[in-house]
């Protein structure tokens, strides 16, 4: 996923200059990650062989409906998924030179909220409804860095005006339950960016909020990564908002990521039948053009789970060599990959049978 | 969606309907919510009626008013036109079985310890429709209607899925023949996948029954997808009301243009930057003076802050509440331009398409 050089954006391409970027590695490189919970019937993970990479600056988005693992996915990353039950069964994910998955509790400590920060869905219940914003803000940043309570209330300061709040000495001061979900959620953001991480994870920092709200949030999440060239992971279900912000997509299915690519081929090119069932499901815009086209039935429980595609029991061209055997992540052009064995349809399923 | 729909056969109407919600009082002055105040309108028959907004104005408060599921502060519903405030015990329990409402959370509103099958039962039972076995074989009917399997009468709503529990919730609304139906958010809790499930079923439904559906929703493209007309509320009022295609075309209020540019547009091609509402909802609590959405409106003049604007009637049937819609209109923040799929996707879709209605034949569980 390093071939993106022709897509960037002009304020992209302003803020990264002349570096020779295609050569530099990923920021995040994730191999053949797979995870396990203890009570899942054997064989089954609830990530399985997951491989991605972000680069500095760039946006990653993971996509997909409940319990396809993206969630999961992130925890890991970020060394906050409960072990037991889940356990990290597979794969690397190496981030500045090192793997985070051998690092030491205490190492994934010093990481977490310094060079790699996370923003959740629900601002209100990731916030401390005891302590001020201020405090919270500054929590972070005494812990990893030797400045003085005065001093980090100062750059809490900062930040609150660099996420564009108003009246933002007045707010260093206000409780969590004296704001708005918007200006939670702009808190959130003030806390996770407070030690200028390399990389952001945001699991869903929009879903909770109104469509006028979430459009803020969503300009303001751009235009800091373009001051800062954090790495961005954005995780979320909604379709439109991968194609405002996402340079790379990763469509996830069942614990598998059945499509990966850069964020136009997904949506102009989309070759996994359940990327292209997930557009066919939203409604359109425009003028309403007939009814929506559905994916049958839902998600199998993991004890039904085929061994194979695990979208075959709901997939319309599936047979069943789909169900026993899976796939490989082939490449349809670089860096554009999809787990069909099917894909291209057109030239493989395109006469009707 | 009805080209039929008779634009003076009215089913239901809302006049001047207002909530009021109070709270405190002991020790500290009350508060009073405005939750809706002053609205008015017309559902016509078998058209799907959509009333949209973001959280807090509203909606919601206004779906249930227009069902006499709360008492209404002032104002008046007319069902049939007869006012359902008036009605008696036994009539009231009559209305019931022709207005119905479907909740956006299907798992708090069935109850946990009935199987699926007393749940849909109830109210047929309630309204004297069946016993015994016609009971039964209504119910298994309803099921299969909705596309659940009758064997799984026995269950438990907890042994479901979000998508199969919403079925539920709509299998049940349907036992006693509603003529309208108020869904209230009745997909915003659902995977995309299941939603467009639950929409192309509410639709083939309408169609087969004759239905009059109200849907209460803040997502604008399920919006555009399923209803004939749409009303957008701010903190308590209608601002604007008209066709839906107009709407989306010209959007005339402010507000409305201001949500219809924050709509996400699922084609990475037609980014680009927007123009941004400002700042958040103001309480409804202590609303405004004068034009409710003055202090977020980048139109505002000196007179918006004073008078309080009317819902006037445009020459081409629409209704917006702002003095100066004349002039803002087409100002720029106007129409979401989605441009079409490209060619690649629309041949794929059109090909999975072909193959997704293969795949129901075989099984042919849902009409």
């Amino acid at each position: 996923m390093g071939h993106e050089a022709a897509r960037q954006s002009p304020a992209e391409v302003r803020h990264i200059g002349n570096a020779a970027l295609a050569s530099e590695p990923p920021l995040l490189s994730v191999e053949g990650l797979s995870v396990r919970f203890d009570s899942a019937p054997k064989g089954v993970n609830v990530v399985d062989d997951v491989s991605f990479s972000v680069s500095k600056g760039k946006t990653l988005c993971i996509v997909g409906e409940s319990g396809c693992g993206k969630s999961v996915t992130s925890l890991a990353l970020m060394g906050l998924l409960p072990t037991p039950p889940a356990r990290i069964v597979a794969g690397s994910a190496m981030f500045d030179g090192q793997d985070l998955l051998t690092l030491s509790e205490r190492e994934r400590a010093d990481l977490r909220g310094d060079k790699m920060a996370m923003i959740f869905q629900e601002p209100m219940t990731s916030l401390n409804p005891a302590f001020t914003v201020g405090d919270q803000i500054a929590e972070g940043i005494v812990r990893h860095r030797k400045v003085s309570k005065a001093e980090a209330m100062e750059r809490a300061l900062d930040m609150l005006r660099k996420v564009r709040i108003p009246a933002p000495e007045k707010r260093l001061r206000a409780y969590p339950h004296e704001m708005s979900g918007g200006m939670r959620q702009r808190i959130m953001i003030a806390m996770a960016l407070a030690n200028d991480p390399e990389l952001l994870i945001a699991d869903e920092p929009t879903t909770a909020l109104d469509v006028t709200i979430q459009a803020q949030i969503l300009t303001l999440i751009r235009r800091l990564q373009e001051e800062t060239g954090t790495a961005m992971i954005l995780i979320t279900h909604d379709l439109g908002v991968v194609a405002e912000v996402a340079d790379e997509v990763a469509v996830m299915y069942a614990g598998h990521v059945v499509e990966s690519g850069p964020v136009e081929a997904i949506f102009d090119d989309p070759q996994h039948p359940y990327t292209i069932g997930l557009m066919g499901s939203v409604p359109s815009l425009g003028r309403r053009q007939g009814r929506l086209a559905t994916i049958r039935g839902t998600v199998p429980p993991a004890e039904l789970m085929p061994k194979g595609c695990r979208f075959t029991p709901r997939c319309p061209f599936s047979d069943t060599r789909c169900g026993n055997e899976l796939p490989p992540l082939g490449e349809i052009r670089p860096g554009h990959l999809a787990r069909c064995w099917y894909a291209p349809l057109e030239q493989k399923r395109g006469t009707a049978a | 969606m009805s080209v039929m729909a008779n634009t003076s056969d009215i089913i239901l109407e809302g006049v001047g309907l207002k909530k009021h919600f109070s709270s405190g009082g002991l020790l500290s002055s009350p508060t009073v919510v405005r939750a809706v105040d002053g609205v008015s309108l017309d559902i016509r028959r078998g058209e799907t009626f959509a009333v949209v907004g973001e959280s807090g104005c509203g909606k919601s408060t206004l779906g249930r008013l227009l069902l006499r599921l709360i008492e209404p502060t002032g104002g008046d519903v007319r069902y049939e036109g007869r006012s359902i405030l008036e009605l008696n015990k036994s009539e009231l329990r009559r209305l019931r079985r022709d207005l119905q409402i479907i909740f956006q959370d299907p798992f708090a509103s069935l109850n946990p310890r009935m199987n699926v099958g007393d749940i849909i039962a109830e109210p047929i039972w309630l309204h004297n429709l069946a016993a015994g076995r016609e009971k039964r074989e209504r119910v298994a009917d309803l099921m299969r209607t909705v596309g659940l399997l009758p064997t799984h009468s026995d269950r438990y709503p907890h042994e479901f899925s979000g998508g199969q529990r919403q079925r539920i919730g709509i299998a049940r609304a349907l036992a006693g023949d509603p003529k309208l139906i108020v869904g209230d958010e009745p997909v915003s809790a659902l995977d995309v996948s299941i939603q467009a499930q639950i929409i192309n079923l509410l639709e083939d439904l309408k169609d087969r029954f004759g239905l009059t559906l109200v849907i209460v929703a803040h997502d604008l493209a399920v919006i555009r997808h399923m209803s004939d007309r749409v009303a957008v509320m701010y903190l308590g009022e209608i601002v604007e009301l008209s066709d839906t295609d107009a709407l989306f075309d010209n959007p005339l209020h402010p507000y409305t243009q201001a949500l219809l540019a924050a709509i996400p547009i699922p084609s990475p091609s037609s980014r680009q930057p927007k123009v941004l509402l400002q700042g958040d909802v103001p309480s409804p609590a202590a609303p405004p003076s004068g034009c409710r959405f003055h202090t977020r409106c980048p139109h505002a003049r000196a007179v918006c802050k004073e008078q309080h604007p009317a819902l006037e009637t445009t020459p081409d049937g629409r209704q917006v509440a702002c003095h100066f819609w004349r002039e803002i209109q087409g100002a720029g923040a106007g129409s979401i331009s989605a441009p079409p799929p490209s060619a690649a996707l629309t041949k794929r879709l059109a090909l999975y398409r072909t193959w997704r209605e293969r795949q129901d034949k075989p099984v042919a569980t849902s009409p």
